[in-house]
């Protein structure tokens, strides 16, 4: 197949942000029409040059083909966005039911959590995966917090060890995310600011005396109501087939749940905190864009050293 | 006025069905088909046509499949499920219709009211 054709179908790939298994079947249907569409411009008379020009003019923009073929297959159906919301939902009832004061229900939702993501990985990743992926990062930031607890000595030493297990932990599930869609990495973080104003709200890091309990207490059918909000949320991203509108949604939760927060707990979230954690927001939904774009990059250039040796 | 590729865009999947309730064909073949049937009128960007296909096999109004041709080289075939065939049925129906009404405007003679 010609250079140009290639590139063609790579742009179409590129832009195609499906399972990679259905990006491969799509790849080959797509080729073997170009390839009897320049087999016949060839056979009518036309150069291979002018055949692979043709032919391309024939089947129009790559990107807006991959647009159009992903929003075909993008839309989940009910079953896999109740499953995506699920642990949203399980969070959800954890605050509701006032069940987060007890350790067991946390290992069991820890155990769950764990099963279902080693399921879904070892299963091609499929879309539902995703948010049950960044519940993985709840542990970290809890152990995080824990930090603080630990002797001078022993805090000076599981410091480096806890920097350099949570970066990797972090960087391996938003890397894994961001190669099958960078939209999905911003789906998989959007609970982190939630989560952060609440922890900003109730300040765990004074010790866990019967204040701060009592504070999260009072808190917890609002802390429900956001975790049920993200829950809904997630419905509505596999529901909703252009990229465009999953981007507003996601924008938009994020915002409304942040100043559900701050209205809620009446002030304890300011309104620099407020901004802080808007701006980290948008960070963490544009950062995995922009890395996405330095990835495909990287293996473009890959690829062209590659064939060039 | 409204541009041929806007009309065929608006009609592409009732199209499809149609072509596809005669036998089960695939991509490169449907576009050859839909020319020629319509003496060259149906032409468009045949990139789109995969959009389309893909919509209609979610939809679970056409199932597709890969095919051996007898050259050795894989095909998807697509062909209609039984939901597709009850939708042509519906889809005919509401063209007829849509067809008579036009034709009793456009052509008052032939109206017996």
């Amino acid at each position: 197949m010609a250079p140009v054709l290639s590139r063609y179908l790579e742009t179409i790939k590129d832009n195609l942000r499906l399972d990679p298994s259905e990006e491969t079947d799509i790849i080959h249907e797509l080729e073997t029409h170009i390839e009897d569409r320049v087999q016949e411009l060839k056979e009518a008379g036309l150069s291979e040059e002018e055949a692979t020009h043709t032919c391309l003019k024939l089947f129009g923009s790559a990107q807006a083909i991959a647009r159009q073929i992903y929003e075909a297959h993008s839309q989940g159906n009910w079953k896999q966005a109740l499953l995506a919301a699920t642990p949203h939902l399980l969070y959800g009832i954890l605050f509701a039911l006032n069940w987060w004061q007890y350790i067991g229900w946390h290992t069991i939702m820890l155990t769950i959590i764990l099963g279902i993501v080693f399921y879904g990985l070892w299963h091609g990743k499929p879309t539902w995966v995703f948010p049950w992926l960044g519940y993985t990062l709840l542990p970290v930031v809890v152990a995080g917090i824990l930090l603080f607890y630990l002797p001078r000595v022993w805090y000076w030493v599981a410091v480096p060890v806890y920097m350099a297990l949570a970066s990797w932990w972090v960087f391996y599930t938003v890397e894994q995310t961001i190669r099958r869609d960078w939209l999905f990495s911003s789906l998989m973080l959007l609970p982190v600011p939630i989560i952060a104003g609440w922890v900003l709200v109730v300040e765990p890091w004074t010790g866990f005396t019967s204040e701060i309990y009592q504070r999260i207490y009072d808190f917890a059918p609002w802390i429900a109501l956001s975790f049920v909000s993200l829950a809904l949320t997630i419905v509505a991203f596999l529901r909703i087939r252009q990229r465009w509108l999953r981007v507003l949604l996601l924008i938009i939760a994020g915002l409304l749940m942040l100043t559900m927060i701050s209205y809620y707990t009446h002030g304890r979230l300011g309104l620099p905190a407020f901004l802080i954690l808007a701006i980290a927001m948008c960070g963490l939904f544009l950062v995995p864009a922009f890395l996405e774009r330095r990835i495909r990059k990287g293996n473009r250039k890959f690829k062209e050293s590659v064939v060039i040796e | 006025m409204v541009r041929r590729g806007k009309v065929i865009k608006g009609n592409l999947d009732s199209l499809l069905l149609c072509i596809l309730d005669q036998q089960p064909m695939y991509g490169y073949q449907i576009i050859r088909e839909l020319k020629k049937r319509s003496q060259g009128y149906f032409e468009f960007k045949e990139g789109t046509l995969y959009p389309a296909l893909h919509r209609l096999e979610k939809s679970g109004l056409v199932a597709g499949k890969w095919e051996m041709l007898a050259n050795g080289r894989p095909r998807r075939y697509y062909h209609l499920t039984a939901k597709g065939r009850a939708r042509l049925t519906d889809e005919r129906t509401k063209w007829l219709d849509f067809l008579n009404a036009m034709n009793l405007i456009f052509q008052p003679a032939s109206y017996k009211g």
